[in-house]
C-alpha cells in the first residue's frame, strides 16, 4: 500500500480524499493555488505545496508543477479527484513515465473513453447501443451543418473531452448552430484546453441513469447499481439519488452487464461511471464513460456500503477486487443534492464572497461532503461548486423528507446559494412520485423565485436584527425616519448576466 | 425601539422594547412577546409562547444575515442601502442605463458597436465568470452610447461595462 499521495485538487472533492487516506494510514499532500492558501483541503492535508497562480491553468492544469510537488514531497501516488487533470490522458502517460501511480484509469483506456468519439465507434464495435450522431470530429464548419441537418434538429454540441456541461449547448434550429459551436469550443477549450466539439441526436427529455463500476488490474470488475441523474440545470446535474425509479430487476441487470462490457471493451481499470440515456420507451443508449470518482459517488457509497475512494486506492496499489458481483447490493435509498455559490434570484448567476457562518446539518443518515467554513472567501476563479448533502433512508419518500429536514437545517451566511431552489425541487409533486427527466427544471422550474413562505419568519428575523442593533453599541443604531429613498442599481433594471441556454 | 431595515430594498418596520417580562415584538399590527436568549455570537434563542426558534446571524458592514427555519433573509441597515455599482452621473441623466459586472470575470466577446442600435433581449456581450459564459442582454430598446471595455479584459465587479440609451 502507499505511504504518501498527493491530492491534485480542491475542494470537498480533495477533503473527500484526504479523509479516506486518512482512514487508510497513508499520509496526504495537499496542493493550492494562490488563491486557496487558506482552504480547507490544505488546512487537513498533511502537508501542502504551493502550485502557482489562481487560474487552473497555471496550478491545477500545471503538469510540471504537479509533477514537481509529487517529487518534492516524495508521494508515490496521484489522486486526481474530478476536473481538473482527471480525465487527462497526456497527465496520466505522463505520471506512467515518471513512476507516478495515477489513482484512475490506465492512459490507454482513459485517451479512448476521454475522447467521446472514439469511445462512440469503439462502443459499437462492442455492441453496445449508442446515440445516433457524429463518429469523428470534422474540420470544416459546414460538415457540421450538413451532419445536423441529416440528424434532424434538435441536436446537441458536445465536447469530445469532457463533460460536466462544458461546451455542451442545444442547437434547435440551423442559424443557432453557428455561434453555438464557437460558444462551446470556447468553452471546451478553456475547460478541457482541447475545443474539439461533436454533434449528438438530442434525445428529449430523457432520464440520465449512469452504472458505477469497479474495475481491478487483472480483470474483474463490478457494477455498483446505478445512480439517476435526470435533474439538470445547464446540463449539470443538481440532484442525484439510488435506486432509479425507472429500473426493474431485469432492467437494471440488463444494463449493469452493459457497463461491465463497455469497461470490458475499453481496457478500463479502476473507478469508472458509464452513463446512459433511457428513453421513454425504456430503451437505453451508451453516453458517455466518466473515467473518474464522480461528484455523486456517495449517493452509491450510501446505498451499497463500499467506499469507493478506498477501493480506488486499493485497486491503484495492485490490489485485486475482494468481492464479486454477487456479494453487493442495493440498499435503502439515497439522495444527493449539490450546493452551488449562486443567486437563484439573479438568474442562477454564480457567487463569490465571504461565507459569514456555515451552519451543517447533521442527523441519523446525514452525509455532508464540503470544503467550506465560516470564514472563508468562494474564489471566483473555480466552479462555483460548495458542497453536497447526501441522505440515506430505508425508501425514497423517507429519504426526500430527511433531505428536507437536512436543507431546513442548513445555513450558508454571507453568499447566495441554491438551497432554497433544491427544497423546492425535493419538495415538488412530480419529483416525489419519481417523474424525473433531464426536461425536469425547464418543464417545472422555468421561472422560478424563491417564494416568501409565509409565518412569522420575517418579523422574527427583523426582530433579531433590531435584538443585534440593540445590543451592538451606537453605530448599530439608527432611528427611524433617517433612511433614504432606495436607488435602484442599472443592474436591476437592466437585467443580470444572462447564462448562456444554447 | 422602532427600527427601520431592508429587506431587498423594501423598508420594514419593527419595534422591539425590553420590558420586565421579555422582549414585545410589533410590526404595528400584532405583538408578541418573546424571551431571547444570545446562545452563542452567531445563534439567538427566541421562545414565544412557548414556542421554540432557532436564529443564525452573521454580519458584514452595514448587512445582517439572518437564518430562520429554513428561510434566509437579508437585511440591511437604513441608510447605506444606497451604495450602487455606478456613479452618480450615468443615473442623473434620464433613459441612459450603465451595465457594470457584478462579480469579478473576463469578457469574451462585445457584440455590439457604439452608436449601434439594439432590441430588448439582443445579446450585448458575453462574459465568462465561474467557468460558464453568460450573455448580458438588453432589457431595453435602444442604442449602446458606450462600451467601456473590449473582448479578452478581465474585469472587476462595479467595473462599467456598457452604456446603453433607452428609445424614447
Amino acid at each position: 500500500m502507499f505511504k504518501k499521495i498527493l491530492i491534485a485538487n480542491r475542494g470537498e472533492i480533495a477533503v473527500r480524499i484526504i479523509k479516506a487516506c486518512r482512514e487508510m494510514g497513508i499520509s496526504t499532500v495537499a496542493v493550492y493555488s494562490d488563491v486557496d492558501r487558506r482552504s480547507l483541503h490544505v488546512q487537513l492535508a498533511d502537508e501542502a505545496v504551493p502550485i502557482g497562480p489562481a487560474p487552473a491553468i497555471e496550478s491545477y492544469l500545471n503538469m510540471d508543477r504537479l509533477i514537481a510537488a509529487t517529487r518534492t514531497t516524495g508521494a508515490e501516488a496521484i489522486h486526481p479527484g474530478y476536473g481538473f487533470l482527471a480525465e487527462n490522458s497526456d497527465f496520466v502517460l505522463r505520471c506512467e513515465k515518471e513512476g507516478i501511480v495515477f489513482i484512475g484509469p490506465n492512459s490507454k483506456a482513459l485517451a479512448l473513453v476521454g475522447d467521446k468519439v472514439r469511445a462512440r465507434q469503439t462502443m459499437e464495435k462492442a455492441d453496445v447501443p449508442i446515440i445516433p450522431g457524429m463518429k469523428s470530429i470534422p474540420k470544416d464548419l459546414s460538415e457540421y451543418e450538413a451532419a445536423a441537418k441529416k440528424l434532424g434538429y434538435p441536436v446537441m454540441i458536445k465536447a469530445s473531452a469532457g463533460g460536466g456541461g462544458k461546451g455542451m449547448r442545444i442547437i434547435y434550429e440551423g442559424q443557432e448552430l453557428r455561434p453555438g459551436l464557437e460558444a462551446g469550443r470556447r468553452e471546451a477549450k478553456s475547460a478541457f484546453g482541447d475545443e474539439s466539439v461533436y454533434l449528438e441526436k438530442y434525445i428529449e427529455e430523457p432520464r440520465h441513469v449512469e452504472f458505477q463500476v469497479l474495475a481491478d488490474n487483472y480483470g474483474n470488475a463490478v457494477h455498483l447499481f446505478e445512480r439517476e441523474c435526470s435533474i439538470q440545470r445547464r446540463h449539470q446535474k443538481i440532484v442525484e439519488e439510488s435506486p432509479s425509479q425507472a429500473l426493474d430487476t431485469k432492467l437494471r441487470t440488463k444494463m449493469g452487464e452493459t457497463a461491465k462490457k463497455v469497461v470490458a471493451a475499453a481496457g478500463y481499470n479502476n473507478a469508472g461511471t458509464v452513463e446512459f440515456l433511457l428513453d421513454k420507451s425504456k430503451n437505453f443508449f451508451f453516453l458517455e464513460v466518466n473515467a473518474r470518482l464522480q461528484v455523486e459517488h456517495p449517493v452509491t457509497e450510501l446505498c451499497t456500503g463500499v467506499d469507493l475512494v478506498h477501493q480506488q486506492i486499493r485497486i491503484a496499489a495492485g490490489e485485486k477486487l475482494s468481492f464479486g458481483q454477487a456479494d453487493v447490493a442495493q440498499r435503502g435509498h439515497a439522495l444527493e443534492c449539490r450546493i452551488y455559490a449562486e443567486d437563484p434570484a439573479n438568474n442562477f448567476l454564480p457567487s463569490s464572497g465571504k461565507i459569514l457562518f456555515l451552519k451543517e446539518p447533521k442527523g441519523p443518515g446525514v452525509r455532508h461532503d464540503c470544503g467550506i467554513y465560516s470564514g472563508w472567501e468562494v474564489p471566483s476563479y473555480y466552479d462555483p461548486f460548495l458542497a453536497k448533502l447526501i441522505v440515506w433512508a430505508e425508501n425514497r419518500e423517507s429519504a426526500c423528507r430527511r433531505m428536507l429536514a437536512a436543507l431546513n437545517d442548513y445555513a450558508i451566511l454571507g453568499i447566495s446559494t441554491s438551497i432554497g431552489f433544491l427544497k423546492d425541487i425535493v419538495s415538488h409533486p412530480e419529483f416525489r412520485a419519481g417523474r424525473t427527466n433531464t426536461g425536469f427544471i425547464k418543464n417545472h422550474f422555468e421561472n422560478w423565485r424563491e417564494r416568501d413562505k409565509g409565518g412569522d419568519a420575517l418579523k422574527l428575523a427583523l426582530a433579531a436584527a433590531a435584538f443585534d442593533s440593540l445590543n451592538s453599541g451606537p453605530s448599530g443604531k439608527r432611528a427611524v425616519g433617517e433612511a433614504k429613498k432606495t436607488a435602484v442599481s442599472p443592474w436591476q433594471t437592466l437585467g443580470h448576466w444572462r447564462l448562456g441556454e444554447g | 425601539m422602532d427600527f427601520e431595515f431592508f429587506i431587498n430594498n423594501e423598508p420594514r418596520k419593527i419595534s422591539l422594547e425590553k420590558k420586565e417580562d421579555g422582549y414585545h415584538i410589533s410590526d404595528g399590527e400584532k405583538t408578541m412577546k418573546a424571551d431571547i436568549q444570545p446562545i452563542s455570537p452567531n445563534l439567538l434563542s427566541l421562545l414565544i409562547d412557548g414556542r421554540s426558534y432557532r436564529i443564525y446571524m452573521a454580519k458584514d458592514k452595514d448587512k445582517k444575515y439572518i437564518f430562520i427555519e429554513g428561510q434566509q433573509f437579508v437585511v440591511q441597515e437604513p441608510g447605506r442601502e444606497a451604495r450602487g455599482f455606478h456613479g452618480g452621473e450615468e443615473k442623473s441623466q434620464e433613459g441612459k442605463l450603465l451595465i457594470t459586472a457584478p462579480m469579478p470575470g473576463k469578457v469574451i466577446k462585445i457584440d455590439v458597436a457604439e452608436r449601434q442600435e439594439v432590441r430588448k433581449n439582443q445579446t450585448l456581450a458575453v462574459v465568462e465568470a465561474m467557468k460558464m459564459e453568460n450573455e448580458i442582454k438588453s432589457s431595453v430598446e435602444g442604442f449602446v452610447k458606450k462600451i467601456f471595455v473590449s473582448a479578452g479584459e478581465l474585469v472587476d465587479s462595479e467595473k462599467p461595462l456598457i452604456e446603453l440609451e433607452a428609445k424614447k
